[in-house]
């Protein structure tokens, strides 16, 4: 039997607000333990916790990105369970009044076409505390870490659109642009500022019925979660060809032994309207402000870039995956270069080069000015290509501009026909071999020669000119 | 120990100036004061000092209060058994209490200490600081002998909060003393309440209709057939919020932890399974069973509480305020049937949020009873108390 898989995701994502969600607590979960608490996210008796209004701006614009219904009416309500990570009791969730309702993200899907992948709703909920488990002596002890107890946190809840892992990576990936461009989140898995699971069930293919779904979590990155779904469909494929039965449960991913493992039953009761969290209501102008707030999103980018600097769609995709390379490629274009030319030297040089230095490309020296100006000089043929490779090293390690590393250590391409003539000459002289294989018709011997003549030129010589002055010294059409 | 107060204050070297100025108020222990015991009457919260003032102790003070301890306090405030609320005025150790209504606390500790009981609308007053079992149903209640004196605090102590978001961005109503104009005063008595009286409280309770009568207010009767469902609302919407919401009660942090425990799960179980008194246990249990099993019946009875507000909104149309009975609570209830039992003629404010204000027996052979308005009408609720007491008392309310 075939079988097709129908998988669903629940992405949890960290906002990066100043604050924690219910008090004036930093947000910043990685201080040392316990720093960052107060009565309210420890939960003493008495607090009141105090929803923050960045947390709805920041979870609203999210969810606004992502093409949903922000509702006029949402609430939190209380989520009961008992677990060291939260003493109180209960996490303050939005479970039957969620912010924003539908949106969705279209992937290209395997097949070249596009396919959207539709959310069911997104709500706004606190983070937990973090336990830390370790050894004292022989003892092993338990540590509860409060500084992320009521981090601010949205969960992106997916229709079960999904067939493949390919689907749910594209998702993810495509989930973490949109967001990144709205500034609500980093969106990294590797340090857990964006968490999935998902929630997968077979069934043969070509049926429509929902079968029982194992929900699967502790994946770290976006690989791990193409490797974790696809074990889970084979796994379950081969348990229902078998006859057995998929129960309901968690599981675990562990990447080194790339298998999921059972974790525990789940336990989910009915949530409680919150009682103190007053309901959030929407106005359609507040809603209409927060949107003006929107960036460029980016499928409109990567549009705009095909038809405003004739990029490839390809390339742009590739350029407005990433706000911060937008952002760069258009300083550049702004100023005055040739957008396919900032495309390929960004993309090729800047990019693979930032990368080896492992630094960020809004923190690296290279800035989009002095990028530009490297360009510039490329542009009007003071340096070739070979010597604005150079020139590019140098920028990472010093602070002076491009056209003082071009001057101080002599990058100027020589285009002098008289400085240019002698060097020929010399070189003409010195290999009259090759000189004589060009007149006996072996073509191949010109790039030899302008080799050579490149090379005593330090690499510096005009390569158009050095090619015209010799073609007219061997009698040949340049 | 004092057998009513768990804290004493001992006296400023002089007095704070302020409206309040030399206005003793005793709190119970479940309202916070920075550095004062607050157990809240429970196990849960042993030896648990508060960090901060509740916002409505530092308003008090602020106004020049004298906060003069703190009483017993029921667990966690709900039912009165085993709290002194009501004594520290029948001993004239302070001018005023306040304590937690959650159900009618605030109104039957008045009717034990024969003073006034005021219950301010849902909203009101702050909630920070309250050691509370169910926050949507509870309010701040002030007792004194005196209306003049529950209205100086209140207007200490009412308005938005920075602390508290969940009061409306609203200005408190205008606390002066009004007048009353009794024959534009039409007073409701609620037909529907008969069958919850003996014969006896009946006749005195219809004593002191005819006393209003003959003050000169126009008494009309009006009807609300569901009120019968005030209280079984309260016990399944309370229940339910008091389950979830206890939960931050973990003795682990606070409050003692049971020993021995071979994990933290055992610990966790052990240590809240001995916290709560068995009366308390029993309600949280029933809360967690609607929760669980029954959630159906909850979203009934919080869409019930809804209509049930919509209604007494509605009779304010046929009455300015209604005039209803007040009984004594048992001593020592045994089962939450009990305990709710006394709650039959109060429930009914903390469900819909109105404001309520309990006026004592005018005389050894009459009964006190209980004034309600709309939500925000307390500055016409207390003048109205006010105009009724100073009938009695000639003027010294």
């Amino acid at each position: 039997m075939e079988f097709e898989a129908v998988i669903g995701l629940e992405i949890h994502v960290e906002l990066n607000c100043r604050t924690k969600m219910f008090c004036d607590c930093p947000n910043r979960p990685g201080d040392d333990p316990n720093v960052n608490t107060c009565p309210i996210c420890l939960w003493f008796p008495g607090a009141v916790p105090r929803f923050s209004q960045e947390a709805l701006e920041k979870a609203s614009l999210l969810c606004l990105g992502l093409g949903a219904t922000l509702q006029p009416k949402s609430a939190f309500d209380q989520k009961v369970y008992y677990y060291p990570d939260l003493p109180k009791g209960y996490q303050l969730s939005q479970a039957h009044l969620p912010l924003s309702r539908g949106g969705g993200i279209e992937i290209a899907g395997e097949d070249g076409n596009p396919r959207m992948l539709r959310i069911h709703h997104i709500h706004m909920e606190e983070d937990v505390a973090k336990l830390v488990h370790e050894m004292e002596g022989r003892t092993p002890i338990s540590l509860v870490d409060f500084n992320r107890a009521g981090a601010p946190l949205v969960e992106i809840v997916t229709e079960p659109d999904f067939r493949t892992p390919y689907d749910a990576m594209e998702f993810v990936k495509a989930l973490r642009t949109q967001v990144r461009y709205v500034g609500s989140s980093e969106c990294s898995m590797e340090n857990g500022s964006m968490r999935v699971d998902a929630n997968i069930s077979v069934r043969p293919r070509g049926t429509t019925q929902m079968n029982t779904k194992v929900e699967v979590k502790n994946m770290n990155s976006v690989r791990h979660v193409g490797d974790a779904i696809a074990h889970e469909i084979s796994r379950q494929s081969a348990a229902v060809q078998a006859g057995e039965a998929v129960t309901l449960h968690t599981r675990l991913w562990d990447p080194d032994k790339k298998v999921t493992v059972p974790m525990r039953g789940k336990f989910e009761g009915p949530c409680v309207p919150d009682p103190a969290v007053p309901a959030i209501e929407l106005s359609p102008e507040w809603i209409e402000t927060l949107r003006s707030r929107l960036p460029e999103m980016p499928a409109a980018r990567a549009e705009r870039f095909v038809s405003q600097h004739g990029l490839t769609g390809e390339e742009a995709s590739f350029l407005s995956s990433d706000p911060e390379l937008a952002v760069f490629f258009e300083a550049v274009t702004g100023e005055g270069i040739a957008p396919r030319t900032a495309m390929h030297w960004l993309t090729t040089q800047l990019l693979p080069a930032v990368r080896e230095r492992r630094q960020e490309l809004s923190a690296s020296p290279v800035t989009p000015a002095r990028f530009a100006s490297l360009l510039k000089m490329l542009s009007r043929d003071e340096i070739n290509a070979n010597a604005a490779r150079e020139v590019l090293g140098h920028l990472f390690d010093t602070g002076e501009s491009p056209e003082a590393v071009v001057q101080a250590r002599g990058f100027r391409q020589v285009s002098d026909p008289g400085a240019l003539d002698a060097l020929i000459d010399k070189v003409l002289d010195g290999n009259p071999a090759a000189v004589a294989d060009f007149r006996g018709g072996q073509g191949k011997a010109m790039g030899f020669l302008i080799g050579q003549v490149m090379q005593a030129s330090g690499g510096k010589a005009n390569p158009k000119i050095l090619r015209e002055l010799l073609a007219g010294k061997l009698g040949a059409k340049p | 120990m004092d057998s009513i107060f768990v804290y004493r204050h001992a006296g400023p070297a002089a007095p704070t100036a302020g409206p309040l100025q030399g206005i003793r108020v005793a709190i119970q222990s479940d309202i916070s004061a920075a550095g004062w015991p607050t157990d809240a009457g429970s196990g849960a919260l042993a030896d648990f000092s508060a960090l901060e003032d509740a916002t409505v102790v530092q308003r008090l003070r602020n106004a020049g209060a004298f906060l003069c301890g703190s009483t017993r306090a029921s667990e966690f405030g709900f039912g009165l058994q085993g709290s002194a609320a009501g004594e520290a005025l029948r001993r004239k150790d302070a001018d005023a209490e306040l304590l937690l209504d959650i159900a009618g606390e605030g109104r039957l500790a008045a009717a034990r200490a024969a003073v006034c009981g005021f219950k301010p609308s849902y909203g009101l007053v702050s909630r920070f600081g309250l050691v509370g079992l169910i926050p949507s149903m509870e309010s701040c209640a002030v007792l004194s002998d005196r209306i003049g004196t529950i209205r100086d605090i209140l207007r200490a102590v009412a308005g938005p909060d920075e602390r508290d978001f969940s009061l409306p961005d609203e200005e408190p109503p205008d606390f002066s003393a009004g007048g009353v104009d009794p024959r534009k005063t039409t007073l409701g008595i609620l037909s529907d309440t008969h069958g919850l009286l003996s014969d006896a409280q009946e006749a005195l309770f219809r004593d002191a209709v005819g006393g209003l009568k003959k003050a000169g207010f126009p008494v009309r009767e009006v009807s609300l057939p569901d009120s019968a469902l005030f209280l079984l609302v309260h016990r399944i919407a309370g229940s339910v919020e008091a389950s979830s919401c206890t939960g931050r009660y973990d003795s682990v942090r606070y409050g003692r932890r049971s020993p021995g425990a071979r994990n933290w799960n055992d610990m966790y179980l052990s240590s809240r399974g001995a916290a709560f008194g068995p009366l308390l246990k029993s309600y949280l249990l029933q809360g967690a069973f609607f929760q669980f099993e029954r959630y159906g019946a909850y979203e009934d009875a919080c869409r019930i509480r809804a209509r049930l507000a919509a209604d007494m909104q509605r009779l304010t149309g046929e009455a300015d305020f209604l005039v209803l009975p007040a009984t004594a609570a048992a001593a020592a209830p045994a089962s939450l049937a009990d305990l709710y039992a006394a709650f039959a003629l109060t429930a009914f404010a903390n469900v819909t949020g109105q404001p309520v204000l309990y006026l004592p027996p005018a005389g050894d052979a009459a009964a006190g009873f209980q004034l309600t308005g709309p939500r925000r009408s307390d500055a016409r609720l207390l003048a109205l108390g006010e105009h009724l007491l100073n009938l009695r008392r000639g003027g010294n309310a």
